[in-house]
């Protein structure tokens, strides 16, 4: 299933030959574009948002069902140990899919008040794919969790 | 098409941390999918939604194309005073929609 899951997803493997020739023709065209652009892998996109810094495994569980059948709509549940207070709580909670047009999901932005950092949302999935959440601590470490998830029905089908 | 369910337990008390669930009614067209007449929907999902409470932004959720229609989310916080926790949603194309709840403390 390596096909464009949209042809406006912005994602496409490479320009295409239109996009080559118009940029080309402006004088713009780069040496690195006329390549197969490399397909972010989870680890990058992850780094991404850490501003480059490996996030630590651990620390907290992401709780998404390992096999759905709809990818339209995927409970997904995360639990951070932290004991929210004002010097340490986390920040922000990031969810990824790498495999979606648009892998950033969500992000999650919690506050000392929330007293426990526990959060529950429902997300959209393209396909199957390991699905990863990274937490900033306000102490500036990172973590991450993730989980490998199967999808019998997609979501973001186009022509439907 | 917008709408919000939102629910708190009837009452806390202080210092409790209560959970807070929401259920919006929204499409969250993420774009692209044919309109089925040829042409394309444009996206249209609530990029955002912040929980104000007791004179604090409690609770922010950016979100993207990789959330459900009609999401649901529920988060946690701790019972300050009696108040209302105002939630309000930015959608794509600027409108703004906002809800209240009340929270009642003991």
């Amino acid at each position: 299933m390596s096909f464009p899951i949209s042809p406006r997803s912005k994602r496409s493997e490479a320009p295409s030959r239109r996009d080559v020739v118009a940029l080309a023709a402006a004088g713009l065209v780069l040496p690195t574009l006329a390549g197969p652009a490399r397909a972010e892998t989870l680890d990058d996109l992850v780094r991404r948002v850490t501003d480059g810094v490996a996030p630590a495994a651990g620390g907290l569980t992401l709780e998404i069902p390992a096999l759905v059948e709809n990818g339209n709509s995927v409970d997904v549940r995360i639990a951070v140990d932290s004991p929210m207070t004002e010097a340490a709580h986390v920040r922000w909670i990031h969810l990824i899919a790498e495999k979606n047009p648009f892998p950033d999901m969500a992000r999650i932005h919690l506050s000392p008040r929330s007293g426990r950092a526990l959060v529950a949302t429902t997300l959209r999935l393209a396909q199957s794919q390991t699905v990863a959440a990274v937490v900033a601590h306000s102490d500036g470490r990172y973590a991450v969790a993730t989980a490998p998830v199967v999808v019998t029905l997609s979501a973001c089908i186009d022509g439907g | 098409m917008f709408n919000a369910r939102i629910t708190l337990p009837p009452q806390a008390k202080v210092g409790e941390t209560v959970e807070v669930k929401v259920l919006m009614r929204h499409p969250m067209d993420r774009g692209g999918q044919s309109d089925g007449k040829g042409g394309t929907v444009p996206r249209k999902i609530l990029n955002r939604m912040t929980a104000t409470y007791a004179g604090a932004e409690i609770f922010r959720i950016d979100m993207h194309t990789g959330v459900a229609a009609n999401p649901f989310v529920s988060f946690s916080t701790r019972a300050v005073e009696t108040g209302d926790i105002v939630f309000e949603w930015r959608e794509d194309g600027g409108a703004t929609y906002t809800r209240t709840a009340r929270l009642t403390v003991i």
